[in-house]
């Protein structure tokens, strides 16, 4: 976990070193991601949760270095394999990379289209900006992702985008970042505007077409249950910092970091009691919290000690493919 | 609402003081004429009975103008007040639009590069220039060229609209001469509109960059010059309808600059109308202005149902 590691390993699809992205505002640099280090694994469906403001999606921008302004990328190293250090390429060479090997599902993708041109016209933009030379093809491709993804797709393509309905052109926007080929797909809550059905046969979907296709596919989210269904590992992540990460399934029924562990007591069961639920004490966090040197989580944790206030906890691995940023992980089990 | 302005127009032109039509009829008596004799020579000669009610004139009015006949004029005698203002018509339409135009499509321009460069000083420069000619009156400009052009340095031509020594028609000495004497009225009308439509442009291309889509588009690695268009395109939209609407007001404007430059336009010739107190031909050259500006917007609603796939369907 050093940032001068260059060469990562064959199981890596991203790798991110060091990365802090701060928003500059007049009152001095906010940090939203905070000394992120972390491993997406290849054929694996990652997914990110934390609340909002959390830094998730500010992360995902800064994978494909597009960190809209007043936001910056401070330092860290993204390395995507088979393409390089996204921080260290060229504009040309960064735009290239982008849709051919990093796809993304916007988090607004039902605003993700222009509303003047149609949809196929717009596939042959996309087209014509990666040097596709067999346009026909591509179109060919397009229409065959719109058809698995459940829609009727010589109307989709001949569609202005006010032609279709949200779920629609949340599905086009998969096809738009699936239609290159691209090996790692990132959906920033491309599911969070829809009705729980479209969410479901949606996702349903993208679980599909990740083991069809052998993708990489990092899932941000902040519905537990999302990720409970459709992610491998999950990573945590409270104030822009990385607070747990590891294997789904043990992150959630053990989790490690008090935040998680708040997380998951708050999610209201269907059977039982509803007071069974315990929400968060405390506020989330805000300008203050950035300035002081403990745990950002120390306000608002049960098990804070006076070390928490002094210092940050680093993100330790615990046991292997697990990793917690607390002090008093072992305090507690 | 052509129906309307006619109307309006008619009673406004004759609530002005005085009467000329009355002044030939009393003329005419005082040559000679009996009563019935100067009341059918003035009906000849202007269309309609002037000893009639205002109501009754303004029947036969609007009769007439449904078949397209707006009377005689009473400055030019005789003539046909159609024949006058198609005269004058191709003039000012040539000056308004080119002027229109030109200053649209260089305002446009500088406005896009105004929005993407809105933290240089360049982007600055532009969005200043745009201030300071938006806030000058086309008058004040006109004048401002002229006196600049025609007196301090003699590098165009003033007065009339092409060199008298040239014969009319469709050779090249003539149409050189043409546009080489509508340059600074062009210009005028350019350089008074050119900082509306920069001004304009720019705050529609500056929402439009924070639009969803065009982030979405740079994620997916679309090339910056189809990006271009994306944001030029969807900038554009409201710009149209300000287009129809100035090339109305630019209408308006011909009648300080064609005064200015002498130009043989509508402009000029409303004003020539109102001094000499031409109702005929007063009504005909507001009703024409009318026309003028509704058939822009109609064709500016043609365009946007063109340009704008929403509107369409």
């Amino acid at each position: 976990m050093n940032a001068e590691l260059q060469l990562i390993d064959a199981q890596t699809a991203v790798q991110v070193r060091g990365l802090n992205v701060v928003y500059e505002t007049t009152q001095g640099d906010i940090p939203a991601v905070q000394n992120v280090n972390l491993d997406i694994r290849k054929g694996q469906i990652t997914g990110i949760i934390g609340e909002s403001g959390s830094g998730k999606s500010t992360l995902v921008m800064a994978m494909m270095n597009a960190v809209a302004k007043p936001g910056r990328v401070a330092s860290g190293s993204i390395e995507v394999s088979g393409v390089g250090d996204m921080m260290k390429l060229s504009t040309e060479q960064q735009r290239r990379a982008r849709s051919t090997e990093l796809g993304l599902v916007f988090q607004a993708a039902q605003n993700s289209l222009n509303p003047l041109r149609r949809i196929g016209h717009q596939v042959l933009d996309l087209g014509r900006s990666h040097g596709v030379k067999d346009l026909r093809a591509l179109l060919r491709k397009a229409k065959d992702l719109l058809e698995r993804l459940g829609l009727d797709a010589d109307r989709v393509l001949t569609a202005y985008q006010h032609e279709l309905s949200g779920g629609m052109r949340q599905r086009v926007g998969i096809m738009f970042a699936l239609v290159l080929d691209a090996k790692v797909v990132i959906l920033d809550e491309a599911t969070t505007a829809l009705d729980m059905l479209s969410q479901a046969s949606v996702l349903q979907i993208v679980r599909e077409l990740h083991e069809e296709r052998g993708l990489t596919t990092i899932l941000i989210t902040h519905d537990m249950g999302v990720v409970g269904d459709l992610a491998d590992r999950v990573v945590v992540m409270y104030a822009g910092c990385i607070v747990e990460e590891g294997v789904t399934q043990e992150v959630l029924t053990s989790p490690k970091h008090p935040y998680t562990r708040g997380l998951i007591r708050a999610i209201p069961r269907i059977s039982g009691d509803i007071d069974k639920a315990v929400p968060l004490s405390g506020s989330p966090p805000d300008m203050n919290t950035y300035k002081q040197p403990g745990c950002l989580f120390a306000d608002r944790c049960p098990l804070a000690a006076p070390e928490c206030q002094q210092s940050r906890p680093p993100l330790l691995e615990v046991e292997t493919g697990r990793h917690v940023a607390c002090f008093r992980v072992n305090d507690h089990a | 609402m052509i129906l309307v302005v006619a109307s309006f127009t008619f009673f406004l032109v004759r609530m002005m003081p005085g009467n000329p039509i009355e002044a030939k009829y009393e003329q005419l008596i005082m040559s000679g004429y009996t009563p019935d004799q100067a009341m059918s020579a003035v009906r000849v000669m202007y269309g309609f009975i002037p000893k009639q009610p205002l109501f009754q004139q303004f029947v036969t009015y609007l009769w007439q103008i449904l078949h397209l006949n707006l009377g005689q004029s009473i400055s030019y005698e005789g003539t046909p007040v159609m024949k006058i203002i198609l005269g004058a018509a191709p003039w000012t339409i040539i000056l308004v639009l080119t002027g229109t135009l030109a200053s649209f499509v260089v305002g446009v321009l500088a406005g896009v590069i105004a929005a993407i460069r809105r933290n240089k000083v360049s982007g600055n420069l532009i969005t200043v220039s745009g201030s300071l000619l938006h806030g000058i009156p086309q008058f004040v400009m006109g004048l401002f060229l002229a006196y600049v052009f025609t007196t301090i340095w003699a590098v165009f031509p003033y007065g009339a609209p092409y060199d008298a020594s040239l014969t009319p028609g469709f050779n090249w000495p003539y149409i050189g001469s043409l546009a080489w004497h509508a340059i600074l009225p062009v210009a005028t009308y350019a350089l008074s509109s050119y900082g509306g439509w920069l001004l304009t442009m720019k705050s529609s291309v500056i929402s439009v960059l924070g639009d969803d889509f065009i982030l979405a588009a740079e994620v997916r690695g679309i090339k910056p010059s189809i990006r271009m268009r994306y944001i030029a395109q969807n900038a554009m939209l409201p710009l149209f309808t300000i287009l129809a609407l100035s090339i109305g007001f630019m209408f308006g404007g011909s009648i300080f600059i064609e005064d200015i430059f002498d130009y043989p336009g509508l402009g000029n010739m409303l004003t020539n109308a109102i001094s000499y107190k031409d109702y005929p031909l007063m009504s005909g050259a507001f009703l024409l202005i009318t026309v003028a500006i509704i058939a822009a917007n109609i064709a500016t609603d043609f365009l946007y149902s063109i340009v704008d796939p929403r509107i369409r369907r």
